[in-house]
């Protein structure tokens, strides 16, 4: 194995390290007090608590066709950042980032739900891919300003026209330097069929809350393929739910009837509900029929069943008190 | 009461399956043009609720 002497020195003594992570950090700090950034960042914040991108000025300038503040921005940032690594080396950018090869983002600013990112693609590396089959379209909007390079795209219109089937419309398109596109998530998608060296864009995105799932479709025949939670905490929750489960937490079956009984997404509910009556029948029960009581709630209907089918196999749970809901 | 241990794997799922945030089925050229992968890491190395 080869080792940098530089690096098996931070074996024995990491402080070098630690220095320059310092360091580093205070440069991140410096550059996120400059007042057009601070306000840049507030701003952000109101965006993700559901403000519209007019309400938010600097925020609204990043976007706007013909402005120079997102190349500005994105150059400075850059800027700051390459100084700093070139002035300690051994710093960590302490911002999400990542990288295939091919596409490569970092993370410049994030508010609860929201997103800015820095996102550069590499046209060779992409012209290696094979043509995607299929389109996602999820509970987000999307906000992308191209600050360099060129793009052959195409944009998918989604019109669901039942409940495993979507119309898929389809439109060709070039983009390039200056070009501002806006998507929201649910009924647009884009996929990049060529780029010409590499395109860098600022990308703004911003997710909906308690939102419901994304939904892939196969491009040519505009059937459901596949479907995933729309938001992180869905699944952190989720898995969260199935571990208690398997550890036969009975505990956490109230909290977890609580869940199922909730706000939360129908997938990530009928989830909490199953956990809940492997754990706990008593639980679990009384909230299966809360939910099968309640005529507006998207899992009535399964709930229903599963309560009916339930009672079949095991007339003794008609001794469950219903909910007091 | 005398109630029953209900077995997992006797529940049914719904119709239609809900997969983990950021799964995809071809992942190919989607992830270009969409922040899940970002916050699919942040998701996996995160263990803080916001």
């Amino acid at each position: 194995m080869i080792a940098n002497p530089e690096l098996r020195a931070l074996r024995s003594d990491d402080s070098p390290q630690c220095d320059a992570q310092v360091a580093m950090i205070r440069t991140m700090d410096n550059w996120r007090a400059r007042p057009e950034i601070a306000s840049l960042l507030g701003e952000l914040e109101e965006f993700s608590a559901g403000a519209e991108l007019e309400r938010c000025p600097r925020l609204a300038a990043l976007f706007t066709p013909g402005e120079a503040a997102a190349r500005e921005m994105a150059a400075g940032f850059s800027a700051m950042t390459c100084s700093a690594l070139s002035a300690w080396p051994l710093g960590h950018v302490a911002l999400r980032h990542f990288t295939d090869g091919v596409t490569s983002t970092v993370l410049i600013a994030r508010a609860v739900n929201v997103t800015l990112s820095l996102v550069a693609i590499d046209g060779d590396g992409l012209g290696f891919r094979p043509e995607s089959a299929t389109a996602s379209f999820g509970p987000n909007q999307t906000w992308e300003h191209v600050l360099g390079g060129s793009a052959g795209v195409e944009l998918i219109e989604c019109k669901p026209t039942g409940p495993r089937t979507a119309r898929l419309s389809r439109r060709k398109m070039d983009i390039g330097q200056g070009t501002v596109q806006f998507r929201d998530g649910k009924r647009d998608a884009r996929l990049l069929h060529r780029i010409d060296g590499a395109l860098v864009s600022l990308r703004l995105q911003r997710r909906r809350p308690n939102a419901e799932a994304t939904r892939e479709y196969d491009l040519a025949s505009g059937a459901l393929l596949h479907q995933a939670a729309g938001n992180p905490r869905d699944s952190r929750l989720e898995l969260m739910i199935a571990m208690l489960g398997r550890m036969e937490r009975k505990d956490a079956a109230p909290l977890i009837a609580e869940l199922a009984c909730g706000e939360a997404s129908a997938a990530l509910r009928w989830q909490a509900l199953r956990e809940c009556l492997a754990l706990d029948t008593q639980i679990g029960f009384t909230a299966l029929a809360a939910i099968a009581a309640r005529a507006d709630d998207p899992l009535s209907g399964p709930a229903g069943a599963l309560r009916a089918q339930l009672l079949e196999a095991h007339p003794q749970l008609q001794e469950v008190e219903p909910c007091p809901v | 009461m005398n109630l029953p241990k209900i077995d997992l794997s006797s529940l049914p799922d719904l119709d239609t399956l809900t997969g983990l945030f950021g799964s995809l089925l071809h992942t190919s050229r989607i992830i270009e043009s969409d922040d899940s992968i970002v916050q699919l890491m942040a998701f996996v190395y995160e263990t803080t609720v916001h």
